[in-house]
């Protein structure tokens, strides 16, 4: 359980970094809800995702800078405070209007501040007392505990790395799969919180083969049980109550999965494991306290939109029941997926359009708009293109909401990428599908294929024959074998 | 002289010219004379003053006149008639000659000498020519003087005269035929490569190239990476793109190329014209030195032909304004035209230009005769029945016999895998007798 503690915290600053780059517009034809938006989280990620507007949308900020005030007052970490001030200075520098100054908005309780940082501290003091006392007697269950809350401590102040730390330390006082399922669950929560997905994938593993395990462990217990003289139906009931434990984890490490794939950019693995997660009372207090049902609506669309076949489409979303509820959090989305499965591919580009600052203002999704956005895009030319032979672009044009020019060099690159087989007319703005005489391609094929065959085979006897007679180039005398290695280094 | 009658040439003149056992007389030649003073007196006149040359018979006295005039043609006093060089070279009887192989390259050695002493390599090429269509048992065989043939040609800077000998590759080696070293086929491979690549006949020149490349080896060699280099730049000629070496070529070979600055030029290629020029201008003294400028320089002429090409896969017309556009390193639609038409001329493209300025492409699909494809099938088969004939050979050749027999021995006991497979059985079968 190694875990590299520096370079996670400057993982973690340069996130904070590249944030704040573009400017993202809210307004009419970019409409978002900023108060239905963040009541649907709490705690420290309201935080975290305030801060993130605060730093990418100027327009919002000062609403965004008092609502996340509020946020950390609830809190018992004051040096957030200092994180939203500088982010919100960040938003308005990017901003051509000035904004407000920070200090007129909302003034952070000072006293309030020294209190908690008080409190803290003798928190602190009194779980390392703890610890040490746990330690010095042995007991590998409360140093387990000890740990475990020292963890939890650290990360409620923010303390990332140290709670990570503790949460490792754990680990070695962990005496059965439960306790390791706990420590891994724990520390997910604590990446995904971060925003270090890199590692998320590890723990998922790790915590799967705890969960094996555990339901192992139960399974067994449970037929330790069956000879005791247990009615029957209590021990029915604890078996479904074993399962449905099972899957309430299964469906966090199936988010956690999501997640990571959807940060490393395997788009089309992210949508799978989106789609198939489990109802949102699965995830307990990860609802809210991570995600919103609604974001998972909006990640599982975008990704499948961008990635999947029609067909899987319609099974995966319109069809899938558990599914169907997240998708009910954001109505545009079923409209987007219907917009696309009937081919009004303008009115999805719109849509895609319309919420883009939606997308573009979550902290998990914001990276990856463009690039899902693109892929989307390019889908639907494709699969519009695909049953002509050949159409004006104009007609394009009109179906897609762009002008000629940009259609034409849409399917150019598309056609230079080879997803579309066809050409371009440029003088008439036609797009032609390409036609091969499949007959005569085999012909060319099979011939230039019994050419190179026949070159290789010759070449590769030349070759065995200077072996056979050992003309092998051989080292000259005196030649320093090590002098070749520095060389190929 | 040597005192010793038995060791001076008037002696070995009559042997030559009254025994009958070839075998006999190659071992007196080879080992009957000392070392030291072998050539001397090889070299050296009779006692007559006549020249031992004159005496014999070129065609019939083979093996004698071989030893003779190569003895003399190194030699630094004893000056040779070419005529009775030329002469030799169109009779000596190949049997007899293949006796002494190491005599051989060492005449064809010393036609390249005299040639340079007269300054006239042109000459030397019809000698060499000869000796190598009547010496090897069939054009297949690598000789050690191949090479040397190539060089001549290059010297004389007539370099179609080596395509009679290029035109057939290079499939049988036998060290039994002619005393060769790697380096040999290293050279042979390399220089035919820059002759072909001379006449511009770049899929061969690819060939030849590749050869030397990847002519097997515990270490690289100086010169593959040479044949690399200019393999590359043939490659972008002639078809606008590098292919992946074979699998079987150095791996160190690659990866010195991938540190070199050709690397940065392949990668521009064909799109980036300015990048290819900045480094063409930058890197003048290593391309000169590397004696690969003037590939480049027809490889970043060619450029803008690669490019148009791809165009071609992309649109159905355009006007010659966008062409120019595209392409780049193109300052007008009149060059853009010419352009187009030498390609449409080649047979690279097939497009048409219309009055006004617009290019349409269309791609006719490829015609096949049947001559054509009947004289594919002849091949591939004539092909597959030397295959199955190497196959019938290497089947009982004694390496693969005495391999076969081994790994069966041990394929009983020694596979890993299959060893508690065995004991199992073994164990099963044991329960079973008892």
């Amino acid at each position: 359980m190694d875990v590299d503690i520096p370079e996670e915290q400057t993982a973690q600053s340069s996130t904070h970094h590249v944030r704040k780059h573009n400017i993202i517009p809210v307004d009419d034809q970019h409409p978002f809800d900023l108060d239905g938006y963040i009541s649907n989280y709490s705690g420290r990620t309201a935080v975290d995702r305030l801060i993130h507007i605060i730093s990418t949308c100027p327009t919002l900020a000062p609403d965004a800078f008092q609502l996340a005030v509020q946020h950390i007052h609830q809190s018992r970490d004051p040096s957030l405070y200092q994180q939203v001030m500088s982010a919100y200075e960040a938003g308005s520098a990017l901003s051509e209007t000035p904004l407000p100054s920070a200090m007129e908005l909302s003034q952070i309780d000072t006293r309030w501040a020294d209190e908690t940082m008080a409190k803290n501290q003798a928190e602190r003091s009194k779980l390392e007392v703890e610890l040490k006392t746990y330690s010095n007697n042995m007991i590998k269950e409360s140093i387990r505990m000890g740990h475990r809350d020292l963890g939890s401590f650290y990360r409620s102040v923010s303390e990332y790395a140290t709670a990570l730390k503790h949460y490792a330390k754990s680990r070695e006082f962990c005496t059965t799969s439960q306790h390791v399922l706990e420590m891994c669950l724990s520390v997910l929560e604590l990446l995904i919180e971060q925003r270090n997905f890199s590692h998320l994938p590890t723990y998922v593993f790790k915590a799967d083969a705890a969960l094996d395990a555990a339901s192992a462990a139960a399974a067994n217990a449970k037929e330790a049980d069956g000879t005791a003289p247990a009615p029957a139906p209590t021990l029915l009931n604890k078996r479904k109550a074993v399962s449905e434990d099972r899957e309430r984890v299964q469906s966090k490490l199936d988010f956690a999965t999501a997640l990571s794939s959807l940060a490393n950019g395997s788009y089309q693995k992210a949508a799978y494991t989106f789609l198939k997660l489990g109802p949102a009372k699965d995830f307990g207090d990860w609802m809210g306290k991570l995600v919103a049902p609604g974001d998972i609506a909006i990640y599982g669309v975008l990704c499948a939109l961008a990635t999947l076949p029609r067909s899987a489409l319609k099974s995966q979303i319109l069809e899938n029941s558990t599914f169907g509820v997240y998708v009910e959090q954001e109505p545009y989305v079923r409209e987007l997926v219907e917009a696309y499965l009937s081919s009004n591919f303008k009115t999805v580009l719109e849509l895609l359009n319309r919420y883009s600052s939606r997308h573009a203002l979550d902290v998990y999704l914001a990276p990856h708009v463009n690039a899902l956005t693109n892929m989307i895009r390019n889908w639907a030319v494709v699969l519009y293109f695909q049953p002509f032979a050949s159409i004006r672009l104009d007609r394009m044009s009109g179906a897609f909401g762009w002008s000629v020019e940009e259609v034409e060099e849409q399917v150019v690159t598309l056609i230079q990428a080879g997803s579309i087989q066809g050409r371009v007319d440029s003088q008439n703005k036609i797009l032609y599908a390409k036609q091969t005489d499949h007959r005569a391609e085999l012909f060319a094929r099979a011939i230039k294929a019994a050419k190179d065959i026949q070159a290789t085979n010759r070449k590769v006897l030349l070759r065995m024959r200077l072996q056979q007679a050992d003309l092998t180039i051989k080292a000259p005398k005196g030649y320093n074998s090590s002098i070749v290695d520095l060389l190929h280094e | 002289m040597a005192p010793d009658s038995s060791l001076s040439l008037d002696r070995i003149l009559q042997e030559i010219t009254t025994t009958s056992n070839l075998g006999n007389l190659n071992h007196t030649l080879k080992t009957g004379l000392p070392k030291e003073s072998r050539e001397t007196i090889l070299s050296s006149a009779l006692v007559s003053g006549q020249d031992p040359l004159s005496v014999l018979d070129l065609r019939q006295n083979t093996l004698g006149v071989l030893y003779i005039l190569s003895a003399r043609l190194l030699a630094t006093n004893a000056p040779v008639a070419p005529q009775i060089v030329i002469g030799f070279c169109q009779s000596f009887l190949p049997e007899q000659a293949r006796m002494a192989p190491d005599r051989v390259t060492l005449l064809a050695r010393g036609i390249i000498r005299l040639a340079q002493q007269h300054n006239n390599m042109t000459w030397a090429i019809a000698p060499l020519y000869n000796l190598l269509t009547r010496y090897p048992p069939d054009p297949s065989y690598l000789t050690a003087f191949h090479h040397l043939f190539l060089q001549a040609c290059l010297t004389a800077n007539s370099p179609a005269a080596a395509l009679p000998i290029l035109n057939h590759p290079i499939a049988n080696v036998s060290t039994a035929v002619s005393d060769l070293t790697y380096n040999d086929n290293l050279m042979y491979h390399y220089l035919g490569g820059v002759v072909l690549a001379l006449l511009k006949r770049w899929p061969e020149a690819e060939e030849y190239f590749e050869i030397c490349v990847t002519a097997p080896g515990a270490v690289p060699a100086a010169l593959q990476f040479e044949a690399l280099k200019k393999l590359r730049l043939v490659q972008l000629i002639s078809r606008g793109e590098v292919s992946p070496l074979p699998r079987y070529a150095h791996s160190t070979l690659s990866r010195l190329l991938k540190n070199s600055i050709y690397t940065d030029f392949i990668n521009a290629y064909p799109q980036n014209i300015q990048r290819l020029h900045a480094l063409l201008d930058k890197e003048k003294q290593t391309f000169s030195s590397d004696k690969n400028l003037g590939l480049l320089m027809q490889a970043v002429e060619r450029a803008p032909r690669w490019t148009l090409k791809k165009l071609t896969a992309t649109y159905v017309t355009l006007g010659l304004g966008d062409i120019a556009r595209v392409v780049g390193g193109m300052q007008t639609e009149d060059e853009v035209r010419a352009l187009i038409l030498s390609m449409i001329e080649t047979g690279d493209i097939s497009a048409q230009i219309s009055a006004s300025g617009t290019v349409t492409f269309s791609d006719p699909p490829p015609q096949f005769t049947k001559d054509e494809v009947d004289s594919v099938l002849y091949s591939a088969q004539a092909q597959s029945a030397q295959l199955e004939l190497l196959e019938l050979e290497v089947a009982r050749s004694k390496d693969f016999i005495s391999k076969a027999i081994k790994n069966q021995d041990s394929g009983w006991s020694a596979h890993p895998d299959e060893e508690m497979y065995n004991m199992s059985n073994a164990w099963a079968e044991e329960a079973m007798f008892s």
